[in-house]
């Protein structure tokens, strides 16, 4: 019973029905995501927009008049504009953006933030990534790792979450029992012919440091045995323009067409911190992004498998409302995020902040960002978003019921 | 606290202790070093690691030649070529410590070449970190803030008297000396205004008169015209300096929870009567009971850079020396890009060393390094001609001899048993096994 059980579940995993999944009759689809880890396949993606993101200049409040008054060589003319409203206006480079927004894909966050905000990288990135403001606890556990403490674990050895780069996965994914891969590309989750991961003993659940490596190394040595399906049953031949974001976003593509279980993926995208000459810099970034996101989705859609992929997008801070005497911006507070995929209500949300009333030379928030991330946490991880953000939030009506 | 280590019964001098030093202080010690150092006892050990003889004026052979591969590696406008000279240094030079304390200095000031583009400013100031290591950490803030590198990585060319850039100012009390919370935003504006006129010029610091701000600030409460160097000097006298500085060398040289905050504060304090002397510190810290405690042997996670030099050295690899620069591409791909730290805070080290690929590039790199891969003529490591030139021979003494030199205990991990006939596998899933990610 339990041999015939297991080589089932081996023989739909390995099948192409996998990737077909949303074609396949009701009842035999509903066997094939049982092999899921996560309950229904949802996956959430998230780009960190790394340095602070000039807000201003991406969702762009051009009838303000405090746009023109505090943005004199920064200010983007009125006719590259991409207006959405007599209001608001993306910055030209986001066309791709602005497509899916028409297409109803897309929802912009306007004005999210926290109070109190804090100026430095370090901290304020803590707290967007923790969701917690003592800073005892900006090394311990982000909200993303305690979100996927409470999911049940993947299956097959996915990793909870995979950073998509090069560096330390973020304290976002860190939890006290999930595990995190980082890795920039698929390559980099082979184990070499010849070469062997570590024997070791049975790692047991102790908080020392002797059993967290031994659960790392079989974690490690699990994610390798994923890989190594993934390479061989993944074929990507979508259109994706050659900057790093697209390629970190096409590698996270390859391994979910592949079915691969991990539930959450992040990738993050750096240089957003334009003390300086900024607008050939921040053109050029949301360029990069707005291009990166359009390919991942259409991508997506194309194999059926836009209704199971949630994106976020945000930063650390909104960049300061005046700008420097060297063409760029200094930290500011509030910015806007952004949701994309197919489970989302489309189109503007919460009110864009002003650029006359400011408090210190900085933006006033609309919203805070533990209210985006309540509603993430209670309908697309259909997690309990109380224990993770700890305290009540508001969830923002950002997703389809 | 900090009572100078002397053997007992239940702490001898032994090799698990000996190991236990070289792994944590430098870059591993390979056999010969090990039965010297039981030989000779601690204190002349320690000594070694702390005093190294290398030369007074640096004219040594192997500085003369570090120089010159130095040299090539910045006219050649590569920045791998600088990874590797900096490997060659960690590999084959006469002070490990120095180095690890180096590198120690290059993650607290963290500045990536990928901001930078400059070889030579790179190296220069890898030049001034290690030149300063030991040294008084007032000089080295002072230093290390006047490096071009920093200051191109932390934009000071814009900070400039009619509108002041904070980022120099924040970071050099948030990371560099004070830590979050102690100081206010007040503080930076007005450190931020000191530094305007702080420029770099052809490579050169260079104070530009005309930017700088000479009016008044006030900075920690302290009111006048300061310059730069005032506010670097008010950073230095600042009393949170020394718990940061205490921090660092406890992160370098303790184990996971080993350091309590009692231990922190009373280096601290310590560090503040010694003129901020890095150098005693280290001394003070290595010297400990604390450090040979059982509670500090293999409690902190090894990183990329200790972990592929240590590797080597332990294993003698040093003639000819694998590729240093395939070893600075690993080192990479294990997390540790030498020259390019993720951001501003440096690595986060410690647990976050362990990812999947990160153990998956160690198995490969050991498994690679074993099978001759990354030596530029392709010589594979013949386990057991090392083992008996050694004076092992019998398959448990080979398993005794390794686990000793690599593990510094006297038998195997049991997954590792069934290999005990399979020497070079042996020596590879030893140095990729959970216990040699830790020291």
């Amino acid at each position: 019973m339990f041999a015939r059980s297991l080589s089932r579940r081996h023989f739909l995993r390995d099948s192409a029905l996998i990737a077909l999944a949303p074609s396949v009759p009701v009842f035999l689809g509903r066997t094939v995501r049982s092999a899921d880890i996560t309950a229904d396949g949802r996956i959430l993606v998230v780009i960190q927009l790394d340095g602070g993101n000039d807000g201003i200049n991406t969702v762009i409040p051009f009838a303000d008049p405090g746009y023109a008054q505090h943005r004199q060589e920064l200010r983007i003319a009125d006719d590259k504009l991409i207006k959405l409203n007599d209001q608001v206006a993306l910055h030209p480079d986001l066309k791709p953006l602005a497509e899916l927004l028409d297409d109803g894909r897309l929802a912009i966050v306007q004005g999210v933030g926290y109070p109190n905000p804090d100026r430095s990288h370090d901290v304020s990135m803590a707290i967007w990534q923790t969701a917690r403001f003592d800073a005892a606890e900006h090394k311990s556990y982000g909200w993303l790792g305690r979100a996927l403490d409470a999911a049940p674990a993947p299956a097959d050895g996915a990793p909870h979450s995979i950073l998509v780069t090069d560096r330390t996965p973020p304290v976002a994914l860190r939890g006290r029992r999930c595990s995190s891969v980082a890795m920039a590309n698929l390559n980099d989750l082979q184990i070499r012919p010849g070469a062997s991961l570590a024997a070791t003993e049975a790692a047991n659940d102790a908080d020392d440091l002797l059993a967290f490596t031994r659960r790392a190394t079989l974690d490690a040595r699990s994610a390798a045995d994923r890989i190594d399906d993934v390479v061989q049953s993944t074929a990507g031949a979508a259109e994706y323009p050659q900057t790093g974001l697209a390629d970190r976003l096409k590698t996270v593509a390859q391994l979910i067409k592949a079915n691969f279980a991990t539930p959450v993926y992040y990738a993050i995208q750096s240089g957003y911190d334009t003390h300086s000459t900024q607008l050939a810099t921040h053109g050029k970034l949301l360029r990069e992004l707005a291009g990166a996101v359009r390919a991942f989705l259409d991508d997506l859609q194309s194999s059926g498998l836009a209704d199971r992929v949630l994106v976020m997008g945000f930063s650390e801070f909104g960049r300061r409302v005046e700008e420097n005497a060297s063409l760029g911006t200094d930290h500011g507070t509030a910015g806007p995020m952004f949701l994309a995929g197919a489970g989302i209500h489309p189109g503007l949300h919460q009110a864009i902040p002003s650029m006359t009333d400011l408090v210190d030379g900085d933006l006033q928030m609309s919203v805070d960002f533990r209210s985006v991330y309540a509603a993430i946490l209670s309908q697309w991880l259909r997690v309990d978003p109380l224990p993770v953000l700890g305290g009540e939030f508001a969830k923002c009506e950002l997703l389809k019921a | 606290m900090f009572t100078p280590y002397s053997p007992t019964a239940a702490r001898p001098w032994d090799l698990r202790r000996v190991v236990h030093l070289h792994k944590r202080a430098g870059f591993a010690a390979d056999w010969n070093m090990i039965q010297r150092d039981l030989r000779d006892g601690p204190d002349v050990a320690m000594e070694r690691l702390l005093a190294p003889q290398t030369g007074e004026t640096g004219g040594t052979p192997f500085e003369e030649l570090s120089r010159v591969i130095c040299d090539a590696a910045v006219e050649s406008g590569s920045i791998n070529r600088l990874k590797a000279w900096w490997l060659y240094r960690m590999l084959l030079g006469p002070d490990p410590l120095g180095e690890r304390l180096t590198l120690m200095w290059h993650n607290h000031f963290a500045t990536s070449f990928t901001k930078v583009e400059d070889v030579g400013l790179m190296r220069r100031q890898n030049d001034t970190f290690r030149r300063h290591a030991r040294g008084a950490f007032g000089e080295l803030l002072a230093a290390s803030l006047h490096e071009p590198a920093l200051l191109v990585w932390l934009d000071a060319e814009a900070n400039r008297q009619e509108h002041p850039n904070e980022n120099l100012a924040r970071e050099m009390m948030e990371l560099f000396s004070l830590g979050v919370g102690n100081y206010s935003e007040t503080d930076i504006r007005e450190a931020a205004r000191a530094l305007t006129g702080w420029t770099v010029n052809r490579g050169a610091f260079r104070l530009q008169d005309a930017m700088h701000d000479a009016g008044e600030k006030t900075i920690f409460g302290q009111t006048g015209a300061w310059t730069g160097d005032d506010a670097v000097r008010l950073l230095a006298e600042h009393p949170a300096v020394s718990g940061r500085i205490a921090f660092r060398i406890c992160e370098l040289l303790l184990g996971e929870g080993v350091a309590t905050e009692s231990m922190l504060a009373m280096l601290a304090a310590g560090l503040h009567e010694h003129d901020l002397s890095i150098g005693w510190a280290v001394a003070t810290v290595l010297r400990s009971e604390e450090f040979f405690a059982d509670a500090n042997i293999g409690t902190r996670v090894t990183g990329p850079v200790e972990f592929v030099i240590g590797a080597a050295r332990a294993l003698e690899l040093t003639a000819p020396p694998p590729s240093t620069l395939r070893l600075a591409e690993v080192t990479a791909r294990l997390g540790q890009d030498l020259f390019a730290p993720p951001n501003v805070f440096g690595w986060t080290g410690g647990r976050a060393w362990l990812t999947s690929r990160n153990l998956i590039s160690r198995a490969n790199f050991t498994h690679d390094l074993i099978e001759g891969k990354l030596h530029p003529r392709w010589t594979a490591f013949d386990a057991a001609a090392f083992a008996a030139a050694h004076g092992f021979t019998t398959a448990p003494e080979r398993a005794a001899f390794f686990a000793q030199l690599l593990l510094g205990r006297s038998d195997l991990p049991a997954p590792l048993l069934h290999l005990v006939d399979d020497l070079n596998r042996l020596v590879a899933a030893i140095l990729a096994s959970p216990e040699a990610q830790l020291a």
